[in-house]
C-alpha cells in the first residue's frame, strides 16, 4: 500500500471514529447512522454491481431478509446489554449469503438488463412474501425488535460505531478485492464476459462468489438497521427506493472503486436529510436533489473519482510529454487506428 | 506427424442458412496452416465451433487425441487451444499487463493472491519487450491504437503456453510493417513448436508464411494442399471469382 493510501485510510479511520466525541446534537449523529448505512449498502453493491457490472435491483431484498432475520432471532427476548443482536450479525451475514448462493446460480446466467429484471423480480418476490407471512413478518401490522436498551443521551452511538465497523469491513474487502486476482477477474468479466471465460477466467465461481458476500453484507446493515429501528414494515424493509440509492450512490461517486460508493452516499444522504431538515416535509427538497444529481452526472458521466483520476492522469501525462518531447512521449489515447508514426515509434523507429 | 486437431462431419444452421455443412479438416501438429475462402464461407463458425464459442449442430472435433466436442471455451484453452478475434478483444479497463496477466490462467488457489505477482510480472514482462509493448504496459488498453491492440491479443494467448492457436484475420486493418512482426512472431512461436490455424484474406501472407492451406467454400472444405498448388487450383479460383 504506498503511503498516501495509507494516510487517507488512517485520516479516515481517525475522523469516523472520533466523530461522536465531539458532543454532536442527536439529530446529526442520526444523519451520520444513516450516512454510513448507505456507504456500506452502496460499498457492498460495487462488489457486484460496479465490479463485476452485474446491475443488481434485488439488493433490498436481502436488506429485508437481514432485518426479518434478526427480528425472527430476537422475537419475544428481552435483551439484556443491548449488544446481543449486534454480536449475531456474522450469523444474519452468513443466512444472506446462503439464501444468496442459489438466486446468484440462476440470475446470473443472465446478463445486462434482463440481470436487472430477474433481480428485481426476486425483490418484489421477497416483500410480496413480507406482507402475506403473517406468522413470521406480522404482515403489513409490521413487526417489533427488542427495544435497545441504550441511555438515551448515547442512544444512537453504539449504532454508529457498528456502522462505523462493517463500513471499514466492507471497504477492507473491496480492497482486497481491487488488490488481488478476483478483482482483476471481476473487471475481466465486466469488460468482455465471453471473452474472460474463453481465457480461462472461473467466470461462473467469481460472479457468485461476488454476490454472495454483496448480499451478506447488505443482510448485516438490513439487521442492524431494524434493531436502530425497533420496529419494521415490509413496504420500508423490503423497499425498491433503497436499491436505487444503492445504485445512483455507486455511480455517482465512480463504480468499481473504493472510495466511490462513499463519497456518493455521503453527498447523497447528507443532501437529501439536510434539504429535508432545510425545506420541510413538502418534498421540495426532491427537485433540488434532482437538480444536484443532474448536473453532476453531465459533468462527471463516469462517476465524480474516475472523471477525477482521468483528468489527473491526462495532466500529468501531458507533463510528461512536454518534458520529454511531444515526438516520442504522446502515445495515441483517442485514435482508433494508428498511424504510420506510431508504429515506427513503437518499433524502434525507422520504419517508413 | 499427427493431427493435432481434427473436425469431423462438423455442421451448424442459423435459421435457414448452412454456415457450416458438414465440414472435416485436420491440422498436423507443428504447422502453420491456413484456413482460406471467400466472405461468408463459414471460417469464422468454424473457428468458433472448434473454440467453444458456438455448439455445432453435429458432428465431432478432437484436440489432441481428445474428443472436445461442446466443450467449455476456458476448458480448452486451460487445455492449451486459444484464439484471437477478427475485432482484436482485449479487456479495456485492465492495463495492458493487466490483460496478459488475466490470460496467463489462474485456478481457485491463485485467486485471491497479488493482482500482479513477481512471477506474472516477469512473464507478462518479457512478452511485452517481446512485442515491443513495454512502453505501454502501465497504459489502459483503451488507450492503445488498433495494431497495438491486436499484437496485445496475440500477446495475451501465448502467456497460457499453448498447443495451438488460432488467429482470426490477424493482418486485418493493420499496416505493412505490423505485418511484417506479427509474422515474424508466428514463425518464431512456431519454430519452439505451437502449431497455427490461420484465418486470413490477406494472400501474399498465406503464401508466405503457410503450408498447408484448407479453402473453404459455402461451409465444407473443397480443397487442401501446399499453397503453390491453391493458387492455380481451378476449384479454388472458381470459389474465389466464379465460374
Amino acid at each position: 500500500m504506498s503511503a498516501p493510501s495509507m494516510l487517507r485510510g488512517g485520516v479516515f479511520v481517525a475522523l469516523l471514529v472520533t466523530l461522536p466525541m465531539l458532543g454532536l446534537q442527536h439529530w446529526f449523529l442520526n444523519l451520520l447512522v444513516f450516512v454510513l448505512i448507505y456507504a456500506t449498502l452502496s460499498s457492498s453493491w460495487n462488489l457486484v454491481g460496479g465490479f463485476a457490472g452485474y446491475p443488481s435491483l434485488g439488493h433490498a431484498g436481502f436488506f429485508g431478509i437481514g432485518a426479518y432475520t434478526l427480528a425472527l432471532i430476537f422475537k419475544d427476548h428481552v435483551l439484556a446489554t443491548g449488544y446481543e443482536p449486534f454480536l449475531l450479525l456474522p450469523v444474519v451475514g452468513l443466512i444472506g449469503a446462503l439464501i444468496g448462493w442459489p438466486i446468484a446460480v440462476i440470475s446470473m446466467r443472465t446478463r445486462a438488463d434482463v440481470f436487472a429484471i430477474v433481480t428485481i423480480t426476486f425483490l418484489f418476490v421477497i416483500q410480496t412474501l413480507a406482507f402475506n407471512l403473517h406468522d413470521l413478518t406480522g404482515g403489513s401490522q409490521g413487526t417489533a425488535l427488542p427495544i435497545p436498551p441504550f441511555s438515551a443521551a448515547q442512544f444512537e452511538v453504539p449504532f454508529y460505531y457498528v456502522m462505523v465497523a462493517l463500513l471499514l469491513f466492507t471497504m477492507g474487502l473491496t480492497f482486497a478485492t481491487m488488490r488481488s486476482k478476483l478483482g482483476l477477474s471481476l473487471v475481466s468479466i465486466r469488460a468482455d464476459e465471453d471473452k474472460a471465460r474463453g481465457v480461462g477466467v472461473r467466470v461462473i465461481g467469481v460472479k457468485v462468489l461476488a454476490f454472495s458476500v454483496s448480499v451478506g453484507i447488505t443482510s448485516m446493515v438490513g439487521a442492524v438497521w431494524a434493531y436502530y429501528e425497533s420496529f419494521i414494515y415490509p413496504q420500508f424493509a423490503v423497499d425498491p427506493l433503497i436499491t436505487i440509492a444503492m445504485v445512483l450512490m455507486t455511480f455517482l461517486g465512480g463504480r468499481g472503486t473504493l472510495w466511490g460508493p462513499v463519497l456518493g452516499a455521503v453527498i447523497l444522504e447528507s443532501g437529501q436529510q439536510l434539504l429535508t431538515y432545510q425545506l420541510g416535509a413538502v418534498q421540495l427538497y426532491l427537485i433540488v436533489y434532482a437538480l444536484i444529481f443532474l448536473v453532476i452526472i453531465l459533468l462527471l458521466p463516469r462517476g465524480i473519482l474516475p472523471t477525477i483520476e482521468d483528468r489527473l492522469r491526462l495532466r500529468s501525462r501531458r507533463r510528461r510529454a512536454d518534458a520529454e518531447g511531444a515526438a516520442t512521449a504522446v502515445w495515441p489515447k483517442d485514435t482508433a487506428i494508428s498511424s504510420e508514426a506510431d508504429h515506427a515509434n513503437m518499433l524502434g523507429g525507422g520504419a517508413t | 506427424m499427427s493431427d493435432l486437431l481434427s473436425v469431423h462431419e462438423v455442421t451448424k444452421v442459423f435459421g435457414g442458412v448452412r454456415a457450416v455443412d458438414g465440414a472435416s479438416l485436420s491440422v498436423k501438429e507443428g504447422t502453420i496452416t491456413a484456413l482460406i475462402g471467400p466472405n461468408g464461407s463459414g471460417k469464422t463458425t468454424l473457428f468458433n465451433i472448434i473454440t467453444g464459442y458456438l455448439k455445432a449442430d453435429a458432428g465431432r472435433v478432437e484436440f489432441a487425441g481428445h474428443d472436445v466436442t461442446g466443450s467449455d471455451p476456458g476448458r480448452l484453452y486451460r487445455q492449451g487451444l486459444s484464439r484471437t478475434f477478427q475485432q482484436a478483444r482485449i479487456f479495456p479497463q485492465l492495463t495492458v499487463q493487466e490483460n496478459l496477466v488475466v490470460a496467463g490462467g489462474y485456478g481457485w488457489r491463485k485467486l485471491f493472491t497479488s493482482r500482479v505477482g513477481r512471477e506474472d510480472r516477469l512473464r507478462a514482462d518479457s512478452l511485452l519487450e517481446e512485442f515491443r509493448l513495454d512502453r505501454v504496459s502501465d497504459l489502459f488498453a483503451s488507450e492503445l491504437s488498433y495494431g497495438q491492440r491486436k499484437l496485445l491479443e496475440f500477446a495475451a494467448v501465448l502467456m497460457s503456453s499453448p498447443r495451438l492457436v488460432l488467429l482470426d484475420e490477424p493482418t486485418a486493418g493493420v499496416n505493412p510493417v505490423l505485418i511484417e512482426t506479427m509474422e515474424r512472431h508466428v514463425r518464431e512461436r512456431n519454430a519452439e513448436g505451437i502449431t497455427f490455424l490461420i484465418v486470413e484474406h490477406d494472400m501474399t501472407f498465406v503464401m508466405r508464411l503457410c503450408d498447408p492451406v484448407i479453402v473453404l467454400d459455402a461451409g465444407k472444405p473443397i480443397f487442401a494442399g501446399a499453397p503453390s498448388v491453391v493458387q492455380n487450383n481451378a476449384l479454388v479460383l472458381d470459389a474465389y471469382l466464379g465460374s
